[in-house]
């Protein structure tokens, strides 16, 4: 249904003549154009992915051996710390709003997003976040060391790195916040005439339950961290016991966001990957209602089993059954997904070009993660691995490999469209092998090392657990180096290569393929309509 | 919340949109405040219980009314 033929479009054809705009840096501290502001969102993105995979690879650099070699615990915990919220944070949300950004408008048939100067301070937000959060590791006690998670009471007692890492999270909370609601304004108002909710593209689907999902859950966490703040400084007692506080309330809060955070990050891939299995299939999305209502039943479902996170925390029986069932219950629509994929794949004309390469190898490690998720999701089981390496192997399964797979996938489909050359193919496919190959050479053992009971986030371990974590370190840096061909793609496609034509690939069939390539400045002036 | 997929009046629209706009940002401030304010109910469960409630019902309406447009 979502499959709209080119000739059912009238006008709306583009014209650049409008493209007025101030030169040099002045034309990127000031822009309002959707085009230019998903551009620096994806750059800024890129350069939290690798500063976060420095840090990753620190840690993995200390794991190599068991002892103390490289750095002390209490950085080795501040790098486990920063690596987890510069991630999710700083490389994984900001990457799907540069995607948003630069797609949404296009494949609606809207000249912009629908609040310009709204869609520029998000994005200027987060810079000094980011800045911030990095700083906090020069200040006296360092970066904040308590986890991701930032559970108290320890969070409550840390340095001042921990109120720079809440400020830092409550900017980027707002940044997140002002980017959903441009995003769902710009997809309920800015349609083009015939373009029915029905005939959305997928990405746009899932971007805007993403979005509903954002506006719930991000107020939730800026309210936990605030609550954190006066906690540490103000003289309350929310989290803190001594003051009849309650620790593990903050868990059920955190959580309560931090479950529907996990849907934020790989939702936009899903939409990413139901653009690309169609088009190298050259058939229609199979079950496109289904994919749609599937988006929609996950979201829902992500706010019903934040507790399962916190099984070994001591629930009542009830509460254990409940969000144990619920959590499997996801299993249902996701696999709707699976196999809607599978059966658009099912006898079409497949070519393998690199963003099929990657949505292939999200399909085939995503299922992985998922299943991992499944196992962890009983609890008599959960209580044997939890805070073990079998946790850390199933959410980097789910999060590098799916969200990050699907991001790769989709720069390489729309790089022709944004920079109007074809991507280098050879070195995309070396791209795909190589982070293919190490990650699972990375991330896999981590599955045996937490079923023999390695905890997580310790800077030494025991003799035992030594061969696997070498192998993951050496996959940690393979992985890591691929990385580096990804950039050199990237940046050959954007210095040149053949020209791309407005449609580069065969079976795509959204919005954005009538535009020319590189795409105008403005994308569609007068609306086209969809018939 | 939403306007017909339409640009033929861009005063209408830009109305349209700060409108949307606004409630979701209406939706967030109580998310923001309603979180804060649950602490002071005395049982957890009841709270979450609101709290959680909300989010679902305004997900169901927020998602299911422009199902069909």
């Amino acid at each position: 249904m979502s499959t709209i033929p080119h000739d059912a479009i009238v006008g709306g054809l583009p014209h650049d003549e409008h493209a007025h705009h101030p030169k040099g840096i002045m034309r990127w501290i000031t822009t309002t154009n959707h085009k230019d502001i998903g551009t620096m969102y994806l750059w800024f993105s890129f350069t939290m992915f690798l500063i976060g995979g420095m840090m990753a690879l620190t840690i993995r650099s200390e794991l190599f051996h068991p002892g103390l070699q490289i750095v002390d615990p209490e950085f080795f915990n501040s790098m486990t710390t920063l690596h987890g919220l510069i991630m999710i944070f700083g490389a994984l949300m900001p990457g799907a709003v540069g995607f948003a950004n630069w797609l949404i408008p296009m494949q609606i048939g809207a000249p912009d997003m629908a609040f310009g100067r709204l869609n520029n301070w998000s994005f200027w937000l987060l810079p000094p976040a980011a800045i911030m959060l990095l700083m906090s590791l020069l200040v006296p006690g360092g970066a904040a060391s308590g986890g991701w998670t930032m559970y108290p009471p320890l969070t409550v007692q840390s340095g001042m790195g921990m109120d720079l890492t809440i400020f830092a999270i409550h900017i980027m909370g707002a940044s997140s916040i002002m980017g959903s609601i441009n995003i769902i304004t710009t997809i309920l108002n800015l349609r083009a005439p015939g373009m029915t909710m029905m005939k959305l593209p997928l990405f746009c689907w899932a971007w805007l339950i993403t979005a509903y999902l954002l506006i719930a859950v991000m107020p939730v966490l800026a309210g936990a961290v605030t609550m954190l703040l006066t906690d540490r400084h103000f003289g309350t007692s929310f989290f803190n016991a001594a003051g009849g506080g309650d620790p593990v309330l903050f868990q059920h809060v955190f959580w309560f966001f931090g479950h529907p955070e996990v849907y934020i990050i790989i939702l936009p891939a899903f939409g990413i990957i139901s653009e690309i299995i169609p088009t190298f299939s050259r058939k229609p999305l199979f079950g496109y209602a289904s994919m749609v209502y599937a988006l929609a039943a996950i979201a829902i479902l992500s706010f019903l089993v934040w507790a399962h996170h916190m099984f070994t925390t001591g629930l009542p029986a009830a509460s254990i059954l409940f969000y144990m069932y619920a959590t499997m219950l996801i299993a249902v629509p996701t696999g709707v997904k699976v196999f809607n994929w599978l059966a658009t794949m099912w006898k079409g004309s497949i070519t393998l070009e690199a963003p099929m390469l990657f949505a292939l190898g999200f399909l085939f490690l995503f299922v992985i993660g998922g299943f991992t998720g499944l196992i962890l999701a009983i609890q008599p089981i959960d209580v044997q691995f939890q805070d073990t390496y079998y946790v850390v192997a199933h959410f980097h399964y789910v999060m590098v490999a799916g969200t990050l797979f699907g991001f790769f996938g989709g720069t390489y489909y729309w790089l022709p469209k944004w920079t109007g050359h074809m991507y280098d193919e050879k070195l995309a496919d070396w791209h795909f092998w190589g982070s293919f190959i190490f990650f699972n050479v990375a991330f896999f053992p981590m599955h045996f090392l937490g079923l023999a009971g390695m905890p997580r986030r310790v800077p030494d371990y025991a003799q035992q657990f030594t061969d696997w974590n070498m192998v993951s370190t050496i996959g940690a840096f393979g992985f890591g180096l691929s990385q580096l061909i990804f950039l050199a793609a990237v940046v050959k496609c954007i210095r040149g290569g053949a020209p791309a034509p407005a449609k580069p690939w065969e079976g795509a069939t959204s919005l954005e393929w009538t535009l020319p390539s590189p795409a105008p400045y403005h994308s569609f002036v007068t609306p086209p309509v969809v018939k | 919340m939403a306007t017909e997929p339409t640009r033929r009046d861009p005063e209408r629209l830009k109305r349209a949109n700060r409108r949307t706009g606004l409630v979701l940002l209406a939706i967030v401030l109580v998310f923001f405040f309603g979180i804060i304010l649950s602490r002071f109910i005395e049982n957890p469960a009841v709270s979450i219980g609101v709290v959680g409630g909300a989010v679902l019902l305004y997900l169901v309406v927020a998602i299911g009314r422009h199902l069909r447009r």
